[in-house]
């Protein structure tokens, strides 16, 4: 099979491979919220699957990974859910998009990757938070520096951003990591098996 | 395993169509912002509670609407205490002083969550979600469309009982699950790591097993099943339709 690289990321194309990718991701980002509430720990890293399937098979996979997950999601575990598709669909887009512009090369970029993920998941939400909960995401964490914010006169926009990003940087951080580490330690034939080659574009 | 919070069951609720019950959702959650008032939104959750009540799925909304009490209370302290038109202090405990203008805000954000919540839940309890997907790729969405919930549906009680196989091994191998943050952190990955791996080699085998079955084919599929519409149906739908009408004539000439 002669490989041939590819620069344009949005050139990906659907193969019955990458459509098969999209349950796996919803089931990858499934259990990753388990594991985490299992292991007591204070994120949520239940978008694993949709960072990794935007890494590996590029931006459109991975943002219809992000819608199909939270869909799914609001189906079978939280129906709120439903109203943040938006922001797991810009999450699959930045993945897709950068990962295949070399932002997950090395460790040190995907950390910058991570944080990059972490901002636009609070930009997307916050207009969403503002118009349901008058910014608030009840998270208590974020919830209190909003208070703490609001109270001392920021605007509520300012605060909710706020709010929101104190949890998503550290939530969303981890997740690229953990991703990139996944991705990383792959088998070069599975990592190829979608188009991407981490970090690479090519096709078969 | 059952992992959606479908409820099967037998009543009017659940005979409707799905897109009548869709329907009754997106109007629900139109008048959600429609009513401005904390009583127009205590009326709705009214009616919304009657119709989940009268389907038969009212006790597999109850963990749901317990589950999301701990987020109605904040939105109620935190506007109680910040609220930007806060004026009338109303109470006081210790430091913390709670003004009247943002304890209200702060109910009727709690009575949207709650709103919200249940209309969705009227589409969300009451309907198979595999009649769901069907109805979507019947009125002309890809089938692939179908493929994706359902596969995950039937794909996450496999990996969840993959994952405690993978814990059960990792742990004989001197894993540690317990202890400081950094410990558990640590764990994460030789959790996640098989369990990835193990689910894209699958996949590669899936879609060729697809693929051998014409999954690739662009010819629209038949379906197995007719799709049912009760009588009442059209009924239903004309009665959600007035009450949106109602509701925003309500809002307009009388402030609810």
């Amino acid at each position: 099979m002669s490989v041939q690289r590819k620069t344009n990321p949005w050139a990906l194309q659907f193969t019955t491979l990458t459509i098969v990718l999209i349950p796996v991701a919803v089931g990858i980002n499934y259990v990753g919220k388990l594991i985490a509430a299992a292991l007591k720990l204070p994120l949520w890293l239940d978008s694993i699957g949709t960072v990794l399937a935007a890494m590996l098979a590029g931006p459109w996979i991975g943002a219809i990974s992000g819608a199909a997950n939270n869909v799914i999601f609001g189906l079978t575990a939280d129906p709120i859910s439903f109203w943040y598709l938006i922001t797991s669909i810009a999450i699959g887009f930045v993945v897709g998009y950068l990962a295949f512009t070399g932002w997950i090369s090395t460790f040190g970029r995907a950390i910058g990757l991570g944080v990059v993920v972490g901002v636009v998941a609070s930009v997307v939400s916050t207009p969403i938070n503002v118009i349901l909960w008058e910014g608030q995401t009840g998270n208590v964490w974020g919830d209190a520096l909003y208070a703490a914010l609001v109270g001392s006169g920021w605007p509520v926009w300012i605060a909710s951003f706020f709010d929101s990003l104190v949890v998503d940087i550290p939530d969303k951080l981890a997740t690229v990591i953990v991703s990139y580490l996944i991705v990383r330690a792959l088998p070069e034939r599975l990592a190829g098996l979608f188009g991407g080659d981490r970090g690479e574009v090519e096709t078969l | 395993m059952r992992i959606t919070l479908y409820v099967p069951g037998d009543t009017w609720l659940h005979r409707l169509d799905p897109m009548t019950k869709l329907l009754m959702t997106a109007v629900g959650v139109a008048l959600t912002f429609a009513f401005v008032s904390a009583a127009g939104g205590a009326a709705l959750l009214l009616a919304f509670l009657v119709v989940l009540g009268t389907g038969g799925v009212l006790h597999r909304a109850a963990p749901i609407f317990i589950g999301v009490a701990v987020i109605a209370f904040t939105f109620i302290i935190v506007q109680g205490l910040v609220h930007p038109e806060n004026v009338q202090p109303l109470f006081r405990t210790g430091p913390l002083v709670f003004y009247e203008e943002g304890l209200l805000v702060g109910l009727r954000l709690a009575l949207r969550l709650y709103d919200i919540l249940s209309a969705t839940l009227i589409v969300v309890l009451a309907t198979n979600p595999s009649d769901l997907t069907e109805a979507f790729v019947r009125r002309g969405a890809s089938p692939r469309l179908g493929y994706v919930v359902m596969a995950v549906l039937q794909m996450i009680p496999t990996m969840i009982s993959q994952t405690a196989a993978i814990t059960d091994a990792q742990r004989s191998r001197g894993m540690e699950t317990e202890g400081s943050l950094w410990t558990r952190l640590r764990a994460f990955l030789p959790l996640m790591g098989p369990l990835v791996t193990s689910s894209l080699i699958a996949t590669e085998e899936r879609a060729l097993a697809l693929e051998v079955r014409g999954f690739g084919s662009h010819t629209r599929p038949t379906f197995l099943k007719e799709e049912s519409r009760p009588p009442y149906a059209g009924a239903v739908r004309v009665a959600s339709v007035l009450l949106l009408a109602a509701g925003i004539a309500g809002r307009v000439w009388l402030g609810w």
